[in-house]
C-alpha cells in the first residue's frame, strides 16, 4: 500500500535537441518522451494510441532511428537530438514524403499517420531505394486500422523515386 | 430539429446536362496537409486554459453489486476537485445511444463498467486517486454464454428495482419468413445443414477516445470523439436536462471510428458532469486497455443453417438459427432486428425462407455497431454454407451463386399479429434501385484466375497449399429514420465566398471532401473554392452520424439541393446580364453560360458581386428517409488466393480482388481506399481477431494490441480494387454507401478459400494455426 502523498515531488533537468533546436526543462523523471513532446512543448502531432508500444504511432526518430517515443523516457533522450512530425516542416513547406502520402491517400482518418510517416522517413534516411519488402519491415510496427497499408508503399515508392540514386 | 421532411422521390433534381467537371474525380482528400504534418487537432490534443484531468475508476468484475463505497480519501488528497460515484449522482442518467441508463449504478453487469470518476489538478493526482476510493463488491458468477443465458430469467441483473422491466431484456427473438420451407425441403434434391460461430472483434481504432468538456454558465461545449455531432448533442442535452441548443459538439478531427464512435461518447458524460462539478473544463482520455473493456464489440454469434436444393442447384429452402450476444448493452441498447438473417433472405432468389435471429443478455461487455455490423457475421454463415452446398452438389461455387442469383428484393412487411415477424417477398419482384451484383462476381473471379481452382488443390505433396475462394454479399442501404434528418447549407455572398455548412464529422472516409466536391459540381466551381464547415453543431443543421454507410446516401442529396438552390438564386441575378432566362443558363469551371451558346459567359465571382451585401444567397437541402419502392442496397464480391502452411497453420493472403457497386464513386480514390480498409477488417476478423476471457471470472485476457492481434503492413496483401457503377436516381449522382461494407465478404471468401487449399471446412472464425493444425492432425488420424 502506497502512502497518499508519495507523489512525485523530485525533478529532473533534461536538455535535448528537438527538432533543430535546443530545449530543455525540468520534469517528473517518469514522464516519457511523447508526454514531453506533447505536454511540454506542445508538439501535437505525435499521437499517443496505446501508451505501450504496441502502435506506434507516437514513433518519432531519435538519433537517426525510429523509436516508439511512449517507450522511451525523456530523461533516455537528454543530450541526444529528436525529430518529430513537426520537424519535417521547418519552413512549412511539405517533405516529398509528406507530398506521396496525400496524394496516393495513404492516410484515412490520419491518427496512425505522423507515426507512420516518421518510420518511413527512417527508413528512407537509411535507405533511400526500398523494396516493397522493407517498405513492409520497416512499417509493420506501425498499426492502421483504416487499412491504408497499400497506399503507404506507394506513397513511399514514389517518394523513394524523387530521391537521387 | 428535424422539422424539414423532403422526401425525394424519384431523381432529386433534374440531370446536371452536361459533363462531369468534379464529381469521379480523384481529388486529394481536402484535409491531408494537416494530417500528414500533425497539424490535424484530434479532441486529445486540444487544451484549455484552466483545464482539470479526469481518470474513470472501472469495476473489475463482470458482474458485482456495490456493497459499499467510500471516496473520502481520494477527495481528501490535495489536487483531486471532484469524485463522483453513485452516492452523490443519483438520477442521473447517460444515454447507450438513446437508451437512458444510470450514470453510475449499484449494479454492474461488465468488467469495465464505470464506478466513480474523478477530476484533478493533473492527470497523476487523478489516477492516484482512483487507488484512494475504497469498493466493496458482491461479485456474482458472470454469465457469458448467450445459449446459456437465453433460457435463464434473469441473467443479468441482481437487483431489478434500478432496472425496471429487466425480465423481459433477456431475450429478443425476430423472425424472417416467406413460402413453406417443410415443402421446400420435401421437394429438395439435397439438404445440407451445419453450425458457424463468429467472435467478439474490437474497432481498434488508433485513437483512444478522449474529450474535453466546459461549462459557460447554461452552455455546454465538449470536443469529443464521436461518428455524429447531433446525436451526441441530443444525448448529452438528454442526460443533463438541458435544452439542446445550448450544447456544442466539436468534432473537426476523428481518429477512426468503425461505428464505435457512433453516439456520444460515454466519457463525455463523465467529463461533462465533473467539469460542471468544478465549474472548470475538464479533460477525460481514456487508455488503451479501456478502449478494450469499456467498449461496444461486434455481437458474436452461434448460427444453425439448413439448405435445401433442387440437383440443378436451384434453392428449394432456407432455414437458419442465429444467437446473437447481445453482451451487456441492456436495455434496447443497440440491436439490429434482423440484421443476421436479412442477408440471408435477400442475396438469392429463393421461395421457402424461415430465418429466427434471437438475442441474448449476457455480462460481455458492450456490444454495437461495428463496421458491417451483423453484415460480416451474416455473409459468412451464408457464403460458407453455399460453398459447401456447391461441393455437395459438385456445381462450380460461381456458378451455384448465378444460378440462384436474385434479380428482385424483398421489403419488410411486418405482421400486424406478430411484430417481431417480416414478410420479405420475393414474388412481389420489388426491383433494387440498382444492382450489378453478377458483374462484380465476373470482375473478381476473372482478377483472381477463378479457372486455377481445380489445378492448385491438386498441386504437388509440399505442404504449403494454395487456394482460391470467393464470396458475394448485399447489404442495405440508407436508413434515415427521425431524428437523422439529413440538412446542408450553402451560402454564397458578395464578395463571392462560397461556404458549405455541413454538421457531419469526416471519420476519415473523406466525408468533407466528397461534399465539397458534390457542392462544386453543382455550382459549377472548383471544390477548392469552397470553404466548407464541418463536424460543429455551431452553424450547421442537423445531420447523420457518419455510421451505416448512410453518411454520403443521406447528405449527398443534401448538399446537391442546397447547391442547386443557391445556383438557381444566383443564376436570376446573373439571367438580366447575360440577356438571358435563368432556366436557359448552366455554370461550369467558374462561368455561367447560357446552355444554347457557350460563347456568351460571366464570371461566377461577377454575378456573385451583385449579391445584396446584407443578404448572401443561401441554399437549403434536406433529405428524410428512404421512399417506400425500390429495394435500396450495395452489393460486391471479394476472390482471394491464400497459401495455408500446414506445418505452421499459418494462412497467408496473396491476392484479394474486389469490386464493389456503391452506385457512383464521387471520389474514385477515396472509395479504393475503403476498399482497402474494408479488406484489412476482413482479414482480422477471419484470421486473428478475437476478444478471449477468461471462462471463470468473464475478464477480458487481451485486452491490448499485442495479444489482440490486428492485421499489420506484413499482412496485407496485393488488392486489385473495382468500383462497379451504377445510375441511381435517389442519390446525389448516383453514390450510395461505400464505407463500411467493404469487409462484408472477406471472411467467407478466405474461409472458402481455405478449404480449396486444405479441403477442410472451418466453421468457426478466426481460423487461427492452432484450429488449422488441429484440423489437420485430426484427418490424419481418421484416415
Amino acid at each position: 500500500m502506497t502512502a497518499e502523498n508519495d507523489l512525485p515531488q523530485r525533478t529532473k533537468h533534461v536538455e535535448l535537441i528537438v527538432n533543430g533546436k535546443r530545449v530543455q526543462g525540468d520534469i517528473d523523471s517518469r514522464m516519457t518522451l511523447a508526454e514531453f513532446l506533447r505536454e511540454e512543448l506542445g508538439l501535437m502531432g505525435t499521437k499517443v494510441g496505446c501508451n505501450r508500444g504496441e502502435c506506434g504511432s507516437c514513433t518519432v526518430i531519435l538519433d537517426g532511428n525510429p523509436v516508439y517515443s511512449c517507450s522511451v523516457l525523456a530523461v533516455e533522450a537528454t543530450g541526444r537530438e529528436v525529430l518529430t512530425i513537426e520537424g519535417l516542416t521547418p519552413e512549412g513547406k511539405l517533405d516529398p514524403l509528406q507530398e506521396a502520402f496525400i496524394e496516393h491517400d495513404a492516410l484515412q482518418c490520419g491518427y496512425c499517420t505522423p507515426g507512420m510517416i516518421m518510420s518511413v522517413k527512417a527508413l528512407l534516411d537509411r535507405k533511400p531505394h526500398p523494396t516493397e519488402g522493407e517498405i513492409k519491415r520497416a512499417t509493420d510496427g506501425n498499426l492502421c486500422r483504416c487499412g491504408a497499408y497499400p497506399n503507404i508503399i506507394k506513397a513511399t515508392l514514389a517518394a523513394s523515386e524523387k530521391l537521387i540514386r | 430539429m428535424s422539422s424539414e421532411k423532403l422526401l425525394i422521390k424519384g431523381p432529386p433534381l433534374p440531370p446536371l446536362g452536361r459533363e462531369f467537371t468534379v464529381v469521379g474525380r480523384s481529388l486529394n482528400r481536402r484535409d491531408g496537409v494537416e494530417k500528414v504534418t500533425g497539424r490535424a487537432m484530434y479532441s486529445g490534443d486540444i487544451k484549455l486554459a484552466n483545464m482539470l484531468y479526469a481518470k474513470i475508476l472501472r469495476c473489475p468484475h463482470p458482474r458485482a453489486r456495490i456493497k459499499k463505497i467510500d471516496a473520502s480519501r481520494a477527495e481528501a488528497l490535495p489536487g483531486v476537485k471532484a469524485v463522483l460515484t453513485k452516492e452523490n449522482t443519483k438520477g442521473w442518467r447517460t444515454y447507450w445511444y438513446m437508451t437512458p441508463q444510470i450514470a453510475l449504478p449499484e449494479c454492474l453487469t461488465y468488467e469495465g463498467q464505470e464506478v466513480a470518476a474523478v477530476a484533478a489538478e493533473d492527470i497523476t493526482i487523478a489516477q492516484k486517486a482512483l487507488e484512494l476510493i475504497d469498493v466493496e463488491y458482491e461479485v456474482f458468477p458472470p454469465m457469458l454464454n448467450a445459449e446459456k443465458t437465453l433460457n435463464s430469467p434473469r441473467p443479468l441483473y441482481v437487483a431489478d428495482e434500478e432496472y425496471p422491466g429487466s425480465e423481459v431484456f433477456d431475450r429478443k427473438e425476430y423472425v424472417i419468413k416467406r413460402g413453406d420451407i417443410k415443402k421446400g425441403f420435401d421437394a429438395s434434391h439435397i439438404i445440407v445443414e451445419d453450425t458457424y460461430s463468429t467472435q467478439a472483434q474490437y474497432h481498434g481504432t488508433i485513437q483512444t477516445r478522449a474529450c474535453i468538456a466546459s461549462w459557460d454558465g447554461q452552455d455546454l461545449t465538449v470536443w469529443d470523439a464521436t461518428q455524429g455531432v447531433w446525436n451526441s448533442r441530443d444525448a448529452l442535452a438528454f442526460s443533463f436536462g438541458l435544452n439542446p441548443e445550448n450544447v456544442r459538439v466539436i468534432v473537426k478531427y476523428l481518429g477512426g471510428g468503425f461505428g464505435s464512435k457512433a453516439s456520444a461518447q460515454r466519457i463525455s458524460y463523465y467529463a461533462a458532469k465533473l467539469s460542471m462539478v468544478t465549474g472548470r473544463p475538464v479533460r477525460l482520455e481514456r487508455t488503451r486497455r479501456e478502449e478494450f473493456i469499456n467498449h461496444p464489440h461486434r455481437w458474436d454469434c452461434k448460427t444453425y443453417l439448413k439448405i435445401g436444393a433442387k440437383k440443378d442447384g436451384t434453392l428449394a429452402a432456407i432455414y437458419q438459427r442465429t444467437i446473437v450476444n447481445v453482451g451487456a448493452a441492456g436495455l434496447n441498447g443497440n440491436y439490429y432486428p434482423v440484421m443476421a438473417i436479412w442477408h440471408t433472405s435477400n442475396l438469392y432468389a429463393c421461395s421457402n425462407v424461415y430465418l429466427e435471429q434471437i438475442g441474448a443478455y449476457t455480462n460481455l461487455q458492450l456490444t454495437g455497431p461495428q463496421r458491417g455490423p451483423l453484415n460480416m457475421p451474416a455473409i459468412f454463415f451464408l457464403e460458407s454454407h453455399m460453398d459447401r452446398l456447391a461441393e455437395e452438389l459438385d456445381i462450380d461455387p460461381l456458378e451455384l451463386r448465378l444460378k440462384n442469383y436474385a434479380a428482385y428484393g424483398s421489403n419488410y412487411a411486418w405482421e400486424a399479429t406478430r411484430p417481431q415477424t417480416a414478410i420479405l417477398d420475393q414474388e412481389r419482384k420489388i426491383p433494387y434501385s440498382s444492382k450489378h451484383l453478377d458483374q462484380c462476381m465476373d470482375l473478381v473471379t476473372k482478377a483472381i484466375g477463378w479457372e486455377r481452382r481445380k489445378s492448385l488443390k491438386d498441386a504437388g505433396q509440399s505442404l504449403k497449399k494454395r487456394g482460391i475462394g470467393m464470396a458475394s454479399f448485399v447489404v442495405f442501404q440508407g436508413v434515415g429514420g427521425p431524428p437523422y434528418a439529413a440538412n446542408a447549407d450553402v451560402e454564397m455572398t458578395s464578395e463571392g465566398a462560397i461556404n458549405l455548412f455541413i454538421g457531419v464529422v469526416d471519420i476519415g472516409a473523406g466525408q468533407q471532401t466528397i461534399f465539397t466536391m458534390i457542392a462544386a459540381e453543382e455550382l459549377g466551381v472548383k471544390a477548392d473554392e469552397i470553404i466548407t464547415v464541418w463536424g460543429d453543431t455551431k452553424g450547421t443543421r442537423y445531420a447523420p452520424s457518419c455510421h451505416a454507410s448512410r453518411c454520403t446516401a443521406e447528405m449527398g442529396p443534401a448538399v446537391l439541393q442546397a447547391a442547386a438552390e443557391a445556383r438557381q438564386k444566383l443564376f436570376e441575378i446573373a439571367a438580366p446580364l447575360l440577356g438571358a432566362r435563368a432556366e436557359d443558363l448552366q455554370s461550369k469551371n467558374g462561368d455561367i453560360y447560357v446552355k444554347s451558346d457557350p460563347s456568351r459567359s460571366i464570371p461566377l465571382k461577377t454575378v456573385c458581386s451583385r449579391i445584396d451585401p446584407d443578404a448572401p444567397i443561401r441554399g437549403r437541402g434536406s433529405r428524410a428517409p428512404n421512399p417506400d419502392g425500390p429495394m435500396f442496397a450495395t452489393f460486391g464480391a471479394q476472390a482471394v488466393e491464400l497459401e495455408v502452411d500446414g506445418e505452421t497453420g499459418e494462412v497467408t493472403i496473396l491476392r484479394v480482388a474486389a469490386a464493389h457497386e456503391f452506385g457512383r464513386a464521387i471520389n474514385p480514390k477515396l472509395c479504393i481506399s475503403q476498399i482497402y480498409g474494408g479488406i484489412e477488417f476482413g482479414m482480422g476478423y477471419a484470421l486473428s481477431e478475437e476478444g478471449i476471457y477468461d471462462p471463470l471470472t468473464g475478464k477480458m485476457l487481451n485486452n491490448n494490441l499485442h495479444q489482440y492481434r490486428m492485421p499489420t503492413s506484413l499482412d496485407i496483401p496485393h488488392i486489385d480494387a473495382f468500383i462497379v457503377e451504377g445510375e441511381d436516381p435517389y442519390f446525389a449522382y448516383s453514390a450510395k454507401g461505400a464505407g463500411e461494407n467493404t469487409n462484408t465478404p472477406t471472411p467467407a471468401a478466405i474461409r472458402n478459400a481455405i478449404y480449396n487449399a486444405l479441403g477442410i471446412w472451418f466453421n468457426d472464425l478466426p481460423i487461427t494455426p492452432d484450429k488449422i493444425i488441429k484440423a489437420i492432425q485430426e484427418r490424419k488420424k481418421r484416415s
